[in-house]
């Protein structure tokens, strides 16, 4: 039947003959020349510009831990985030489907543009008039159709609606996106008029030179312009490091961070060059939309910046021309950008890089910062606290010692140990498993796990507390680590990998989670809006499991930005720790997104977030929402009985 | 300028102490050691000074293996190089026998200025400093919050009791000891704790600085305080509350 229909198919065409796409007759030697000449300028040019930025791509240091393999992962992303454009899409669908029907075009005018050229020499492999050739050209017209449609829509909306975070810091728009949109559409138009000139005309020939010349103009404009991307972002997105906010590893005893020119690396300059200042990232930035001067774009453009005039080889520090320390240390480390990059580009690595090489180096000198490393350095704990208060804490609440029998040990962490407020999430999750029977114990010396250290760039501080930790652990035979703060879930599970093997840990969310069916069942009353912590959800995946809590008691709404598109409480990154904020404090707006939901409860997960909060909602005179950790939340359906009597904090 | 910084190995300020065996020490089995909080003041006085005059800062300290990591971390933060008095049993030495080691360690040096804190975190004595000034013949002066160079010698701010202060102009070679929190620690950074590994480190075995080892203070016992909780709840209207607190603070804890 199959082939039978497929034998068929010619003599059908033959009957309801298909559009025909019209070519010029023959060129002479003299126009074949003319047209070699052409290709050869436009490659010239192309490469002129293009060679120097692959040098300085390749000049630049290698990265070390860089592998290769396992290849999967990076077929999938190459597949998931280049081919089906999902991120583009998934994350600005509109415009977003329409910058991938442009992309679809051009992969299906690869071969239409190849034998374009061809034809020019009188080796045209595509009949217009045969079997493939009819379809496949008009398949190719369809999707010009797609492409001319998307491309206008996105020039005005470039140009007319102008979104803000299109703009250049200096409130611009780029003309060459202008040029370059007027370019695709040309080639589309001149394109599709081929199907409606006779084939062999002057207007056939005419047509042909336009498609021809447009495209050997938009050869050389590629390596000058953002469009760059179009070679370069594949690339980035199937090399990119992987993971979510990996830092990597130091190299030597030589690499302190970024400092120097001669610190970028392979990797960081491609992306730097794949950057397509699309401004998703700083679209997302709590710093940039908070009025302060960190803008993740302008970060990545500045290393470009710097790229250009310097080169990889560079001793010309860094924070300096193109990018400033104040605002390297603006950063909450939320990972939205990263989170949001189309073409692969990871910030994080870079931003914390930079405060790697201002920290290592011993540059950065901030009062509060010192105090925190120093804090961090004398007490292990990120608060400056003695330790007895946390023996203390332990003694009053009865919270049994880690002896390697119980199941979980259980991480207090510098919020669980030292803060009033993280205290009571202990509190209230000990109740829970106390409730449900099951065992845990608490290490008697416990040192923070090096989150701020880590986030700010001290990778002398963060290497001994996790070094310290970890042989701590070991000497407990710890299996299972389960903690309130999702910081401190990511630093044991990720980053102290770089120094030993971490046992397994889970976030309080997770275990609630899971044991939600044998908690009793409560009615149901007011409304909660669960704000997502960025190292729980972004860095995570998960933000389904404390949902699961709350929908448990109270009815849950969603806050405009939620889940993957969370907006940062502003404690991240070791900020909590600094000082005022340069314009509107993170936290404040914040609370003021979460309020506008009209929830009469806001449901938090992570200790900093809940210290955020507090603080924001302590500065409103209004009738403002309480707030509440989810092991709050689940230790309230717990029958009375079941609750120690340690509910306030002793006088 | 050439500064000598001397500094002490204290346990950690919130260890948990036990007295050992012997009554007379406490256990340092399961104890964390640290930097002497106002030597990690002179140290930055000495740091700060250098950057602004040039000159060598030299750390100076007295005590088993385990001072070295000391040593170390001052010469991560800065210092050029350090002097180590290795001995295993520093705590058979009274204040005087620690300074007439140290003055004979250092004594070839000839520095500008030597600078110890005020006193240590354990002990407490407050001597050390003193009376290496002495065994050396040269000035000091305690409890300083500031130096500043001038074309003679130096000038200090000195800290005196119930909030005076003392300015005074001393000449060079002298000794001062450093009051805490003036001014703002440097953190210790990677790039420190790299340059430290390939910065001189010197031990010299106390034997064999001919000091007298026969202490003329011996230490008899030490005990822990004993603690004492009296909390006092104060009833009454707010207003009330108020102001029987007011009189207590008057009256019975006189810091009002």
């Amino acid at each position: 039947m199959l082939i039978a229909s497929l034998h068929s198919a010619p003599a059908a065409l033959a009957a309801f003959p298909l559009p025909a796409l019209a070519e010029p007759s023959p060129f002479p030697l003299a126009e074949k020349l003319l047209l070699a000449a052409l290709i050869l300028v436009s490659a010239w040019l192309f490469w002129r510009r293009f060679g120097i930025v692959l040098r300085r791509i390749l000049a630049a240091r290698k990265d070390a831990d860089f592998h290769l393999f396992p290849l999967t992962r990076r077929i999938w992303d190459f597949f998931w985030e280049v081919l089906c454009q999902a991120k583009v899409i998934r994350e600005r669908p509109l415009p977003g489907l329409a910058h991938a029907f442009v992309f679809w075009s051009f992969l299906a005018f690869a071969l239409v543009t190849t034998n374009h050229i061809a034809t020019g020499f009188g080796f045209g492999f595509l009949d217009p008039a045969g079997f493939f050739g009819s379809i496949y050209f008009l398949l190719a017209a369809v999707f010009a159709i797609a492409c001319a449609i998307s491309i206008a829509g996105l020039f005005f909306r470039r140009f007319v609606v102008r979104p803000v975070w299109l703009a250049h810091k200096d409130n611009t728009l780029s003309p060459e996106s202008g040029v370059i949109a007027g370019l695709i559409f040309l080639l589309m138009a001149t394109y599709l008029g081929a199907y409606l000139v006779p084939a062999g005309s002057a207007a056939a020939l005419v047509l042909w030179w336009m498609h021809t010349l447009t495209l050997l103009s938009f050869l050389p404009l590629v390596p000058h312009t953002k469009h760059l991307h179009l070679i370069l972002s594949p690339a980035t997105i199937f090399l990119s490091r992987g993971g979510f906010s990996r830092i990597p590893p130091l190299a030597d005893d030589e690499d302190f961070g970024l400092v120097t020119g001669k610190d970028i690396t392979q990797l960081t300059a491609l992306q730097v060059y794949s950057c397509v200042e699309c401004g998703r990232c700083t679209e997302h930035c709590p710093a940039a939309n908070t009025g302060k001067e960190l803008n993740p774009r302008e970060i990545i453009l500045g290393l470009r910046g710097y790229l250009n005039e310097y080169g990889p080889a560079s001793e010309e520090p860094l924070l300096g021309r193109y990018n400033s320390q104040q605002a390297a240390f603006q950063c909450t480390t939320c990972g939205s950008c990263e989170f949001q990059c189309p073409v692969g580009i990871e910030h994080l690595p870079v931003i914390v890089g930079l405060r790697r090489g201002a920290v290592n180096t011993g540059e950065w000198d901030d009062e509060h910062g010192g105090k925190l490393f120093l804090a961090l350095e004398r007490s292990g704990n990120a608060l400056g606290m003695a330790h007895s208060e946390r023996e203390k804490f332990l003694a009053r609440e009865e919270l049994p010692a880690f002896d390697g029998s119980q199941e979980y040990c259980l991480w207090l962490g510098c919020m669980g140990g030292y803060d009033p407020k993280g205290r009571e999430i202990i509190r209230s999750f000990v109740q829970v498993m106390r409730f449900l029977g099951t065992s845990y114990g608490v290490l008697r010396r416990e040192k923070c796990t090096g989150d701020p250290a880590r986030r700010l760039g001290n990778d002398l501080v963060f290497q001994q507390l996790a070094e310290n930790n970890l042989e701590n652990l070991a000497q407990n035979k710890v299996k299972k680590i389960i903690s309130i703060c999702p910081h401190c879930v990511r630093t044991i599970a990720e980053d102290w990998k770089a120094y030993g093997t971490p046992p397994e840990i889970e976030h309080h969310s997770e275990f609630l989670a899971r044991h939600q069916a044998r908690l009793p069942k409560q009615p149901t009353t007011g409304t909660t809006v669960f704000h997502d912590p960025c190292y729980l959800g972004r860095y995570r995946n998960v933000y389904d499991e404390p949902r699961s809590v709350i929908a448990a008691s109270s009815t849950l709404v969603e806050a405009e930005r939620s889940r993957e598109r969370s907006f940062c409480c502003g404690a991240g990154g070791g900020l909590a720790f600094l000082g005022e904020e340069q314009g509107a404090r993170v936290s404040e707006t914040r609370v003021e997104q979460l309020i506008s939901t009209g929830a009469t409860t806001i449901g938090a997960a992570c200790p900093f977030c809940n210290t955020m909060f507090r603080d924001a909602l302590a500065s409103r005179t209004d009738n403002a929402p309480q707030l509440l950790d989810i092991a709050q939340i689940a230790a309230a359906a717990l029958p009375k009985t079941s609750q120690p009597n340690t509910l306030q904090e002793n006088p | 300028m050439k500064i000598i910084v001397a500094i002490k190995q204290v346990p950690e300020r919130d260890a948990r102490i036990r007295i050992d065996s012997s009554g007379k020490w406490i256990a340092l089995d399961d104890i964390e050691f640290r930097m002497n909080e106002s030597d990690a003041y002179a140290l930055e006085e000495a740091l700060l000074l250098r950057e602004a005059h040039g000159g060598e800062v030299i750390v100076l300290s007295a005590g088993p293996e385990r001072v070295g990591q000391t040593i170390r971390e001052a010469l991560a933060k800065g210092a050029d190089r350090g002097i180590h008095i290795l001995s295993d049993s520093l705590a058979s030495y009274d204040a005087l026998g620690v300074a007439r080691l140290m003055a004979a360690a250092i004594r070839d040096e000839a520095a500008d200025l030597i600078l110890t804190g005020l006193q240590s975190d354990d002990l407490g004595l407050g001597q050390t400093g003193v009376i290496l000034a002495e065994l050396l013949a040269i000035p000091h002066s305690s409890l300083i919050l500031k130096i500043e160079k001038t074309d003679t010698g130096i000038r200090v701010l000195r800290e005196l009791e119930d909030g005076w202060f003392q300015q005074i102009e001393m000449p060079t070679p002298a000794l001062l000891t450093i009051q805490s929190g003036n001014t703002r620690l440097r953190y210790a950074t990677l790039m420190g704790i790299k340059k430290a590994k390939t910065k001189e480190l010197r031990s010299v075995e106390a034997a064999s600085l001919g000091v007298d080892a026969v202490p003329s203070v011996t230490l008899d016992s030490v005990a822990l305080p004993s603690r004492q909780k009296s909390t006092q709840m104060l009833t009454g209207s707010p207003a009330e509350a108020a102001a029987k607190l007011v009189e207590k603070l008057q009256q019975e804890v006189r810091v009002l």
